[in-house]
């Protein structure tokens, strides 16, 4: 019923003249509970359906959405597009151009073992409070807040254009982590795991939730929060920082993912997250990082929570490097940006929307760091003086991606090759190029992907998940202990 | 869509939740109208109508909840919202914590929140005020290479219905413009940004907008490099709004039950300099988001926050539920469904401190080696009880030497605790600008802690 609705959509919008169209029928459901103080505090559902049409009149964009899906308002709806698009083409310097992509007819679906959502809130919610009571019951003095998440997500997309492409994909997500908070006069620290801000999240079903065995990591995580609260404090130095994948992730989504999107580079965000300092003119050329960073981005990435068979433009999911021995060789990129530029290679399939009601824009896919050459163990045993910092509590970069400041849950001070004592309110700034040339050394061992499922980019503000495939990762002269 | 049709459907699923067999329930059905055009490199990029109805559905059973949110309200939607929600709680363990939801309260309805005119702008209108500024930056000089930003019209409408008799209603119409402006000098670009938000379209001064972003921009190009350290500091009120919003987690029950807020561990206590106010008022029309209830149909009234730098727990905000697990009632802020959160616990969106007795040329004039921050950028808290924040400048931030502004500078990084930041308030502005969630003054503080310089 709602597929007639978006085929109506498109007719009728072919109709009024667009030179080119597409619309997009979404359901989009998610479920969230959280688990805190033995108390289920969230049980939450939430769902949405819509169409969006985009379109190109005299030239321009336009663009209409609404959840209102009748009969009656769907041709509504495509005129609103129409006119929108008119509307655009009174401001504009040139035509839209949109590089070719073949028109598929195709379907896609996540592959998962168990559906998330048809696993009974009975067994989600055991699986939360086990693992949150473990975490409460290292101390019921100094654990004063104990928690645990679950999140599933399920989309239903109908992608149709005016050339033909006819793809229906069903992505399915899910996860979820278990947190302790120790706090001892003022003093307070938190400690996550697998990651922080609700846990770690994978295109797969629960099966992905079972293999994180929160209940299994509770007791150590609460028992690293108590240990920071006795811990000192991060120095403040130059030194060398081994950072784990927990909190390297963000650093790639900061620092390499966000500056490679071809939008950001070309000037269409400069009124809200800002633009890029990779201009185009660096392209090919210039030096990101050491010989030893290879960043990709990766649309095919098993379980990477920015993996789909198409974007929202209809372009295959693809694996284009960014950064190839430390040279940066690539832009995310849309069809229109990827004609701007003339990218030979077209668009790299990045165009992603948050909802029925969004237009796409370039989002990152899955921003993987390759593997290195180093176990985890080696790197540590190789390093004579550093700190280790994992899991990651504050972010923040500027407008243009260069100068960055991350804060860690936890940190290891290292000397003589091992982990010599915890260390508490660790922090670590730089300068994006600078500091992935200082990196000598990944890890093979530990990689695998994280998911980021609140990725805010454009105005109207869209949240999009996209994921990250790292290890740790060894810099050189890095500055610490700011805070 | 009209407040009567919301009515109808928050109170047909509040009573057919009942009739499942629910002992409480809440239905709130709202919509959104967000028209918004877009423009970078000075032309119209993006370019967006979009119209969302929605209805959420608590149902309570013996103190378990079932919430679900579903993104329509047409009859056979509203049914299975409420069927779901009553599934959801039937198998949900129960809440010992949770009370009840909220008693229901008289309220006064705020007069002349919403503009017709204003929620349902032709998109022609919006296109022409985006060229119209384009044209103004470019006109304020040759150097002037992009300009961006985005003209926004709609409208907010909800109506909050329980099975205790509660039932109250908002809306409101907004229009908001920012605009981003680039200039570029030899190869050294200057930034500018301005923005304003309102109700009513007529309250956009486009002329203006425009005209201080290009003013800030060409002001900026060729920017040297401060070393960091500690620097007096003039905050516009855009900085002081985004710094504020951060540190009003701080009055937030949930940070407060758990520990994180800096208030817990300072009540009665003047944390701030005893110039510093701070207010939360969802009736003060001087904010945006004016609403006569919270998202569960609480009256909103004030709430201080700060008086004269003090603060204790008078001032931490609830919705029912943190209220109920401390045994007190609701200060009616419960989310107000303008701004599309939903998500579970109170929040602040309507905060306000009052004006001083200063222009900013008086500040920039007692500043004898300063910073002037026009914009902060990507705040993050670092350490919750003692609000370190770190973040950066942008769009504008210039030396202070001798009691004038005499060069552009690079943006820098800031990491500090606001709580001594603002202990250090020397001079509050008599212009209060009001930006999405704080309605301020601009201020003068005596240092902020720079910890890094960025690069162009």
């Amino acid at each position: 019923m709602n597929e007639d609705l978006a085929r109506i959509a498109l007719r009728t919008i072919q109709k009024l003249g667009a030179s080119y169209a597409d619309v997009r029928y979404v359901n989009v459901e998610s479920e969230n509970l959280h688990v805190k103080k033995g108390v289920a505090e969230e049980i939450r559902k939430r769902s949405l359906a819509g169409i969006g049409v985009r379109a190109i009149a005299k030239g321009a964009w336009g663009f209409a959405g609404t959840t209102v899906l009748k009969r009656t308002s769907i041709a509504d709806l495509a005129k609103k597009a129409y006119k929108v698009a008119c509307a655009s083409a009174r401001a504009k310097k040139a035509d839209v151009k949109l590089s070719p992509t073949s028109p598929r007819k195709a379907k896609y679906l996540t592959p998962f073992r168990k559906d998330p959502f048809k696993i009974s809130l009975q067994e989600k919610l055991d699986a939360l409070k086990t693992a949150e009571r473990i975490a409460a019951a290292e101390s019921k003095e100094l654990i004063k807040t104990s928690s645990s998440f679950f999140r599933a997500h399920r989309e239903r997309k109908l992608f149709l254009s005016s050339e033909g492409a006819d793809i229906d994909q069903k992505i399915v997500w899910c996860g979820g982590g278990v947190s302790a908070t120790a706090i001892r006069n003022g003093d307070v620290q938190i400690r996550s795991y697998p990651a922080s801000f609700r846990g770690n999240f994978n295109t797969a079903g629960y099966e992905f939730l079972e293999s994180l065995d929160l209940a299994g990591h509770a007791s150590e995580t609460a028992r690293e929060a108590i240990q920071l609260l006795s811990a000192d404090k991060c120095p403040s130095t130059t030194t060398t920082l081994l950072i784990a994948g927990d909190q390297l992730a963000l650093q790639v989504h900061e620092s390499c993912g966000h500056p490679t999107e071809l939008d950001r580079a070309l000037g269409t965000e400069a009124d809200y997250a800002g633009t890029s300092f990779l201009t185009t003119d660096k392209l090919g050329t210039f030096r990101y990082g050491s010989p030893k960073v290879d960043i990709s981005a990766d649309a095919t990435t098993p379980g990477g929570l920015g993996t789909f068979g198409y974007d929202d433009e209809g372009v295959p999911a693809k694996n284009v490097p960014l950064i190839k021995k430390g040279v940066f060789v690539n832009y995310q990129s849309s069809r229109e940006t990827a004609a701007f530029l003339n990218l030979p290679e077209g668009s790299s399939g990045g165009m992603r929307a948050d909802s029925p009601l969004a237009m796409p824009i370039v989002r990152m896919t899955n921003i993987n760091l390759l593997p290195g050459d180093w176990k985890v163990e080696e790197l540590i045993r190789d390093t004579q003086e550093g700190i280790l910092m994992l899991t990651n509590k504050s972010w923040s970069i500027d407008d243009r991606r260069l100068n960055f400041q991350f804060g860690t849950e936890a940190a290891w001070l290292i000397k003589n090759g091992s982990k010599e004592r915890m260390i508490k309110q660790a922090t670590y700034t730089g300068i994006t190029h600078q500091f992935w040339g200082s990196c000598d050394a990944v890890s093979n061992d530990d990689w695998h992907m994280h998911g980021t499922p609140t990725c805010g980019k454009g105005v109207p503000g869209q949240v999009m998940y996209v994921g990250h495939g790292v290890s740790t990762a060894r810099f050189r002269n890095v500055r610490v202990g700011i805070a | 869509m009209s407040l009567e049709i919301l009515s109808e459907v928050a109170r047909k699923a509040t009573k057919l939740a009942v009739k499942k067999g629910a002992d409480q329930a809440e239905a709130t059905a709202f919509t959104f109208i967000e028209d918004l055009t877009r423009f970078a490199n000075s032309q119209i990029h993006q370019n967006v109508a979009t119209h969302k109805n929605g209805l959420r559905v608590r149902a309570v059973l013996k103190k378990k909840i079932g919430d679900i949110m579903v993104g329509a309200i047409d009859p056979s939607s509203v049914e299975k919202a409420v069927s779901d929600a009553i599934k959801i709680a039937e198998v949900s363990p129960q809440n010992e914590l949770f009370k009840s939801l909220p008693e229901p309260k008289k309220y006064t309805v705020l007069k002349g929140t919403y503009d017709r005119k204003t929620a349902t702008c032709d998109p022609n209108v919006r296109a022409d005020n985006a060229k119209r500024a384009i044209q103004i930056a470019h006109d304020k000089a040759s150097f002037v290479r992009a300009v961006a930003g985005s003209y926004m019209t709609g409208s907010a409408a909800f109506v909050v219905a329980n099975s205790l008799g509660t039932h109250a209603a908002a809306q409101i119409s907004l229009a908001q413009m920012a605009v981003t402006v680039i200039s570029e000098k030899e190869g050294s670009e200057g930034h500018g940004y301005c923005s304003a938000y309102a109700r009513n379209m007529k309250e956009i001064n486009v002329d203006e907008i425009a005209g201080k972003a290009a003013d800030k921009s060409v002001r900026s190009v060729r920017p040297t490099r401060l070393e960091p350290g500690e620097y007096e500091a003039i905050l516009a009120p855009d900085a002081v709004a985004l710094s504020l919003s951060y540190l009003s987690n701080g009055f937030l029950a949930t940070w407060f039950q758990d520990g994180t807020s800096f208030v817990k561990y300072n009540l009665g206590k003047q944390v701030f300099h005893e110039k510093f106010n701070l207010k939360d008022d969802g009736r003060d029309l001087e904010t945006l988001y004016v609403s006569p209830v919270d998202g569960e149909g609480v009256p909103k009234q004030a709430l201080t926050l700060v008086k004269d730098g003090i603060v204790d727990e008078k001032g931490i905000c609830y919705d029912s539920y943190t209220a109920g697990k401390e045994g007190k009632k609701s200060t009616g802020h419960a989310v107000v469904p303008f701004i599309e959160a939903f998500t579970p616990g109170p929040d602040l969106i309507n905060m306000v401190m009052p004006p001083g007795d200063t222009s900013e040329e008086e500040m920039i004039k007692e500043t004898r080696r300063g910073v002037y921050v026009s914009r902060f950028h990507y705040v993050r808290t670092v350490n919750q009880p003692r609000m370190i924040l770190t973040g950066l400048t942008r769009d504008g931030t210039f030396l202070i030497e001798n009691g004038e502004i005499t060069k552009p500078i690079l943006n820098l990084r800031f990491t500090d605790s606001f709580l001594d930041v603002y202990k250090g308030i020397q001079m509050i502005g008599r212009d209060q600008e009001r930006q999405a969630l704080a309605t301020v003054p601009p201020l003068k503080v005596s240092r902020l802690r720079f910890t890094g310089v960025s690069e162009q």
